[in-house]
């Protein structure tokens, strides 16, 4: 630690040593000659630097943190002719840019890129430099630097995201476009996506929500990769990084090429390759806790003058070992482990990348292709994907010899999107598509869920407006789902066969006001039905994590939300403070849940067991998204989080459980200014505070819970980043460390809180090469 | 352009669900793998000569559905007994006799009688797992003067790698997890 340390101080010094003037900015405007408009969507390419950004509503691009010397840019649009400038930089600079449309469209590869369009709205980010610095994270973990995302744990290696307290299937995740149906039904079953493969993560509230379903009562979480490449040449990216506590190693690579000979095409390899020891905490090694994950994704893409194909496929593999000391044979051994402050030896201080029993495994397969038509101004996207995602469960079994999974579930999912993108006309633009989904789930084992077969059939309408300083956006969607279910026994016996068939409808409404150039107010109004899923229909078992016995309610109605979202974001002029707050109002009636029913033990050949009950009531979550920067000095930013939620079940007047604490995050970062040969240096310290969780149901309708809310914490995390060249190649290093005080602590969110602390001190580094090449 | 689109696009749709529907494959439904035991039977045996009895608690759907059956134990004054325990799953067909597993991975379980003061049973001559340590699955019940009471039966597993079983374990280790708790009325008369 100290050795770090050292050599972290003697890069600073040698930094400012070094120090030259790398910030200037070039700012640029493109336009049509042709229409006289302001030319949205242009793609603009700084070569020296391989950086390449699209120009916004307005035509306008900017590139900042440049150095001293000879530029060249390359302007390309979909209907326009290309367009190069070469200029020097000595100052800041301004560059307006005219392009002519296409003449010879045969010859001209069409550059529309399946360019996602910009969402409006309630929208938060994570991209660039903040998603770099969660690289190797698991899914939940990036998104939860969002403000007003946390995360919902099985120890430290099984996590799911949380958007203002509602997961799971109130939750859609959108993996590069397609719906992600994989097993979402419990707290242990984390979305089984390679996060590498993301260029940007994003939370999406309102409108833009109902081009994914109805059912998106907390929000939508959009996995979006890179736009393939749209000049020929090729590049690269390589990851390789380390944990120090617990050995875990990542090696991840990109490849993407746009053949020369082939303009048309290009394609685009994937990978990521994950493997971890038992993780430790600040006291004690924790046995069973290491993982092992193998990721792939491939893209090959087509463009034609005014039609473009892309076929993409990835697999996503794990298996992850579950801590043997929280699988509980009934209540009493639960209360006993509940009991002792910490582990028995028994259960820790192996250190081992080793994966025993009681473990999880889990694939999921996704082939997707996208075509887009372009007629006239009028764009047609059809989407078909499918899904294959098995999980097996393998428990603690008594016979060594026993290889099987104790409960293996299958699910098969086959989707199809066609929408029209209108034009753009007299300030509308506007979405109408069309969707379905068919899906089939079949188990073996343990009963959780049963066999099922469903269908989704929906449509929706989307219209936004833009005018001055106003913008609206409204959009209506209608969804039916059909489900016809059965168990099995292993002799081929079917029986229990339910048929549901739900109706639900979902409504949004956007209003924005620009007041000033850097502040703009918005408000939304929106409403989401959700049809109430397998599990909660049908459960029926014992959930060993929590020793409890679980059964669905086969007589639930769909939920529906209504929600209200207010949002102000402002900087000043200087961009050197500002703040962005969100205010939110969800009321949700029929809204599911388990209702404990201590009257009525489940009584087995292993002692009683609490019964849980699907139930529903009426339920508001609201709550407070509150962030702030400051940049006193030039190099220096302070950041401010603050996140606060409040959750009622309003038929019995009390907490909803298992919400998250109320929490603030302070992060101070200093930018270094560019050496000649490091760039792009930065130093950051961030301190977050986690309440305690007050806020729980009481015992007056049944016991909900087996200990109290673990008391408030402070975690200390730094990050160091810096950027050199070796030779040609442009390389990366950070350094990372998590929890530096080693801060022994339990979360609320994390179901293994009854047994064991979380994670101790975790420091990384990680190396990251690019590579960039065109051909001329 | 148009007309090359739809066929592509249908062609596409083809391939995907053939491909994928190719490799879908059909589970088995509920089967062994899940490890359940619903009957737990005691077969006593007079030492002295005399017919065998036994008790039984039967829970043959598993967990949940119907309440399971539970026997009292009843047994005559001042004799001594052989029983044999045996654990049965009755979920499959045939049935499936669990005692075998929990005899084989012997070193990772152990059974604990618990009798109550007023039961005036005394369980004593537990069989061994291959360590020689206490397993249970054969046991010695000597009972007293006539009374009533109750006896926990406890069968305890150690998920750890090792095991670590000690012949002092107490049933509460926190080393081993429950696998069956039964609690019998017994009277001795």
């Amino acid at each position: 630690m100290k050795k770090l340390i050292y050599i972290f101080i003697i890069t600073v010094i040698s930094l400012h040593a070094k120090a030259q003037d790398c910030s200037m900015i070039l700012t640029g405007h493109v336009h049509s000659t042709h229409s006289h408009e302001d030319l949205a969507k242009a793609t603009v390419l700084l070569l020296k630097t391989g950086e390449s950004i699209t120009t916004d509503d307005n035509g306008d691009f900017k590139f900042t943190k440049l150095c001293k010397g000879d530029y060249t840019i390359k302007v390309t649009h979909a209907s326009y002719d290309e367009e190069s400038r070469h200029f020097s930089m000595d100052a800041n600079r301004h560059i307006d840019i005219d392009l002519f449309p296409t003449k010879n469209v045969l010859k001209t590869v069409t550059i529309t890129g399946i360019n996602r369009p910009q969402h409006l709205g309630i929208t938060k980010e994570l991209s660039g430099k903040d998603l770099e610095e969660t690289r190797g994270l698991s899914l939940a973990e990036a998104l939860s630097k969002i403000n007003g995302v946390s995360m919902l744990q099985t120890g430290s290696n099984i996590s799911k995201p949380v958007i203002h307290g509602l997961h799971s299937n109130r939750i859609l995740t959108i993996n590069n476009g397609v719906r992600q149906e994989g097993q979402q039904w419990g707290n242990e079953h984390a979305p089984e996506i390679d996060p590498f493969i993301a260029n940007e993560l994003s939370v999406v509230k309102g409108v833009d929500e109902l081009q994914y379903g109805s059912d998106a009562i907390g929000g939508v979480i959009l996995v979006e990769p890179k736009s393939l490449r749209t000049l020929p040449g090729y590049n690269a990216e390589f990851n390789s990084m380390y944990f120090t506590n617990n050995r875990e190693y990542v090696f991840s690579g990109i490849w993407e090429q746009q053949l020369k000979k082939m303009p048309s095409l290009t394609y685009r390899i994937q990978g990521t390759f994950k493997q971890s020891a038992n993780v430790t905490t600040p006291h004690y090694r924790l046995n069973n806790t290491a993982t092992i994950e193998k990721n792939f994704s491939a893209t090959v893409g087509l463009r034609r003058e005014h039609f473009e194909s892309e076929l993409y496929y990835s697999y996503f593999n794990d298996k992850v070992g579950i801590f043997a000391g929280s699988h509980i044979g009934n209540l009493t051994n639960l209360q006993k482990a509940i009991e002792s402050d910490r582990p028995d030896p028994t259960f820790t201080g192996q250190d081992s990348y080793e994966i025993k029993r009681p473990y999880q495994a889990v694939d999921h397969h996704l082939v997707k292709s996208k075509s887009v038509l372009q007629v006239g101004a009028n764009k047609f996207n059809l989407l078909v994907a499918a899904q294959l995602n098995s999980r097996k469960e393998f428990d603690i079994v008594r016979d060594a010899t026993n290889n099987k999974p104790q409960m293996d579930l299958d699910i098969f999912t086959v989707s199809e999107d066609l929408n029209w993108e209108q034009p753009k006309r007299n300030n509308f633009s506007g979405l109408v598509g069309i969707t379905a989904m068919q899906q089939d789930n079949s188990y073996a084992g343990r009963y959780f869920i049963p066999n099922y077969t469903s269908g989704t059939y929906g449509s929706y309408v989307i219209e936004k407006w833009k005018k001055n300083k106003w913008d609206a956006q409204a959009g209506l969607r209608f969804d039916q789902k059909k489900i016809n279910t059965n168990r099995m026994l292993t002799n081929g016996t079917r029986f229990d066969f339910y048929s549901f068939n739900f109706f639900t409808f979902a409504s949004s409404f956007n209003v924005g006001y620009q007041i000033q150039p850097t502040w703009k107010i918005y408000s939304n109004f929106s409403m989401a039905g959700r049809a109430p899923n397998v599990n909660e229909l049908l459960s029926n078992g014992i959930h060993h994590g929590t020793a409890t016995y679980e059964i669905g309610n086969i007589a639930l109605k769909p939920e529906h939300s209504i929600n209200i979202s207010l949002n102000s974001d402002y900087n000043n002029k200087a961009n050197t403070i500002g703040f962005d707050v969100t205010l939110y109002n969800n009321n949700i009636n029929d809204f599911i849940y388990q209702q404990p029913k201590p009257d009525e033990p489940v009584l087995t050949i292993a002692g009683a067991f609490p019964k849980l009950v699907y139930e529903q009531t009426n339920a508001n979550l609201k709550g407070l998204d509150f962030s702030a920067f400051a940049k006193p000095v030039n190099n220096l930013e302070w950041q401010l989080k603050y996140s606060m939620l409040r959750a009622r079940n309003k038929k019995i007047d009390d907490w909803l459980i298992m919400m998250p604490a109320d929490n603030i995050t302070n992060e101070l970062s200093w930018q270094f200014k560019d050496g000649s040969r490091l760039t792009k240096t930065s130093f950051g310290i961030s301190i977050q505070n986690t309440f305690k969780q007050t806020r729980v149901p009481d015992d007056k309708y049944g016991k909900q819970d087996y200990k109290e809310p673990p008391p408030a914490y402070t975690l200390v995390d730094a990050d160091f980043s810096t950027s050199f060249r070796a030779g040609s190649l442009p390389i990366t290093l950070y350094l990372s460390g998590k929890n530096l005080l080693n801060t022994t602590y339990r979360n609320y969110l994390n179901s293994l809180r009854y047994f064991t602390d979380e994670i101790g001190r975790n420091i990384s580094v990680r190396i990251k090469i690019g590579l960039q090449h065109f051909y001329e | 352009m148009k007309t090359r689109f739809i066929p592509y696009s249908i062609l596409l749709i083809f391939v995907s669900m053939l491909f994928f529907v190719s490799c879908k494959k059909e589970l088995t439904g509920e089967d062994n793998a899940q490890e359940v035991i619903t009957t737990m039977q005691l077969t006593f045996t007079p030492q002295n000569g005399g017919n065998s009895v036994s008790y039984k608690f039967d829970d043959p759907d598993g967990p949940g559905g119907n309440n399971p059956v539970k026997d009292q134990i009843i047994l005559s004054a001042g004799v001594t007994y052989d029983v044999v325990l045996q654990l049965l799953n009755k979920t499959t067909d045939p049935l499936e006799d669990v005692t075998l597993e929990v005899e084989k991975d012997g070193e990772a379980h152990h059974l604990y009688y618990e009798p109550s003061t007023t039961s005036n049973l005394t369980v004593t001559n537990l069989s061994n797992d291959v360590n020689g340590l206490p397993l249970g699955i054969k046991s010695v019940w000597k009972t007293g003067a006539a009374g009533s009471g109750t006896i926990k039966i406890t069968l305890r597993h150690y998920p750890g790698f090792p095991p670590d079983k000690l012949a002092s374990d107490p049933v509460d280790s926190p080393k081993s997890s429950t696998d069956v708790e039964v609690e019998f009325a017994t009277i001795v008369k």
